[in-house]
């Protein structure tokens, strides 16, 4: 770790980075475990430090702050970190650029189809869930809960700020171990391979454009280059 | 009239981490005591940043919103709840502050305002904080001191504090730090 980035911990606990500042140590915290436990522990004291001098705000105040809850949604549960793999931001516009010249399609979706199925090991692992992660917890978040024609559950969403969406199927049925569950785009009626899906894991990509759609099938181990069956979910991103 | 030690004995201090959890399940009830429980410290803290009364209510009111809204995000493996609300609620504070600052700045066209500030040398330990918290306090040097509460309770980021205590940015950034883990090593060993 950078040890001048990590000097700006403390700064980082009492809020007196600037926006940029913070942000860039945001991202430096991801991957920097020790440094996240330190701020967790100096926010615990800049927090008893300004927890130290109680006033009760005025009675009203509660009545109002009670009835503005009553009107506020919550936000879904966050899909929990490690939970999820990524396709990478490069991939789908790979996939929307091969979707509309379909000669090229079969042999990007094999090349697909194999970056996928590993998911990749230690850091760049975690790197990949901070991605899905992000888009469900991002503030304008558009998140659907949709049934699927297998007896499942699967839950979208979608981030307009992000330009990103991501998907968590770990509620789908388990499949047998010749069985994967793959995603596809479908783009004026042609299927372009996303690729396989880990059902307790789940994927996060760019927004495809609005005339995408984004389907979900059953496939032989390891994935097909065209659907074999029918699937079990459709979703026009651009509508969650 | 009521036993007093019955009512001691039946009814402890509220779980704070509990009852944001129940919160999280949209329980108002539990999201209604979470606020009893926690709002003296919001609104205290948000008074000393902000000083506005009026304005340190809206940010209260934005901050119990935050909390009911992310309830569902809060996980209690990397804190408790009451140092989640009090994150969020500085982090409120301070951008109240940084807005009306902007705004002020953009009012008088860009004039350079003098950076005001309560006296950093005078009264460096306010008379209200008390108990382990102020006793902690005095253990930080007077330069630590400084920095973390220009920073903390003023809104000031390091570059500020710096040109205010007129010294180099590094040593602000580190007093920062420094202070805070004499502060957090002296809290843990109050407890």
């Amino acid at each position: 770790m950078s040890t001048d980035l990590h000097t700006l911990s403390g700064a980082y606990a009492l809020n007196a980075l600037s926006a940029e500042e913070a942000e860039q140590f945001q991202r430096h915290l991801e991957a920097c475990p020790a440094c996240t436990q330190e701020v967790r522990e100096l926010q615990q004291a800049a927090a008893q430090m300004g927890a130290s001098e109680e006033i009760s705000p005025p009675t009203y105040l509660k009545a109002k702050v009670l009835a503005a809850a009553d009107r506020t949604p919550q936000l879904p549960p966050q899909v929990t970190r490690g939970n999820v793999i990524h396709v990478p931001r490069h991939r789908w516009s790979a996939i929307l650029l091969t979707a509309a010249a379909a000669v090229v399609l079969i042999v990007a979706g094999v090349v697909g189809v194999n970056q996928l199925g590993g998911g990749g090991p230690g850091e760049q692992q975690d790197l990949l869930a901070e991605g899905v992660v992000r888009v469900f917890q991002a503030e304008d978040a558009h998140t659907a809960t949709m049934e699927t024609a297998n007896g499942g559950k699967i839950s979208v969403a979608t981030s307009p700020e992000l330009g990103e969406m991501a998907v968590d199927t770990d509620e789908l049925p388990p499949l047998d171990d010749e069985h994967d569950y793959q995603i596809w785009a479908i783009h004026d009626d042609t299927y372009a391979p996303v690729g396989v899906v880990e059902r307790e894991k789940g994927a996060a990509m760019d927004m495809p454009d609005p005339e995408t759609v984004v389907a979900i099938t059953i496939e032989p181990r390891g994935g097909s280059e065209q659907p074999t069956t029918e699937p079990i979910m459709q979703v026009n991103p651009s509508e969650v | 009239m009521p036993e007093p030690e019955l009512r001691l004995v039946s009814q402890g201090p509220p779980d704070v981490d509990d009852l944001m959890r129940r919160a999280s399940r949209g329980d108002s009830q539990a999201f209604e005591a979470l606020y009893d429980e926690l709002s003296p410290a919001v609104y205290g803290l948000a008074r000393r940043v902000v000083r506005d009364p009026a304005r340190a209510e809206d940010v209260t009111q934005e901050v119990f919103l935050d909390v009911w809204r992310k309830a569902t995000r809060f996980d209690v493996e990397r804190g408790k709840a009451k140092t989640w609300v009090m994150t969020i609620a500085h982090r409120r504070a301070v951008d109240a502050v940084r807005r009306s600052e902007a705004q002020k700045r953009q009012d008088h066209q860009g004039a350079p305002e003098e950076v005001s500030h309560d006296e950093p040398a005078d009264a460096l330990i306010a008379a209200e904080e008390h108990g382990a918290v102020r006793d902690c306090l005095e253990t930080l040097t007077e330069l630590q001191l400084e920095s973390v509460r220009l920073a903390y309770f003023n809104g000031y980021t390091y570059g500020e504090v710096a040109t205010l205590l007129d010294k180099p940015l590094p040593t602000i950034k580190t007093r920062m730090r420094d202070g805070l883990i004499r502060l957090r090593d002296c809290l843990e060993g109050a407890r």
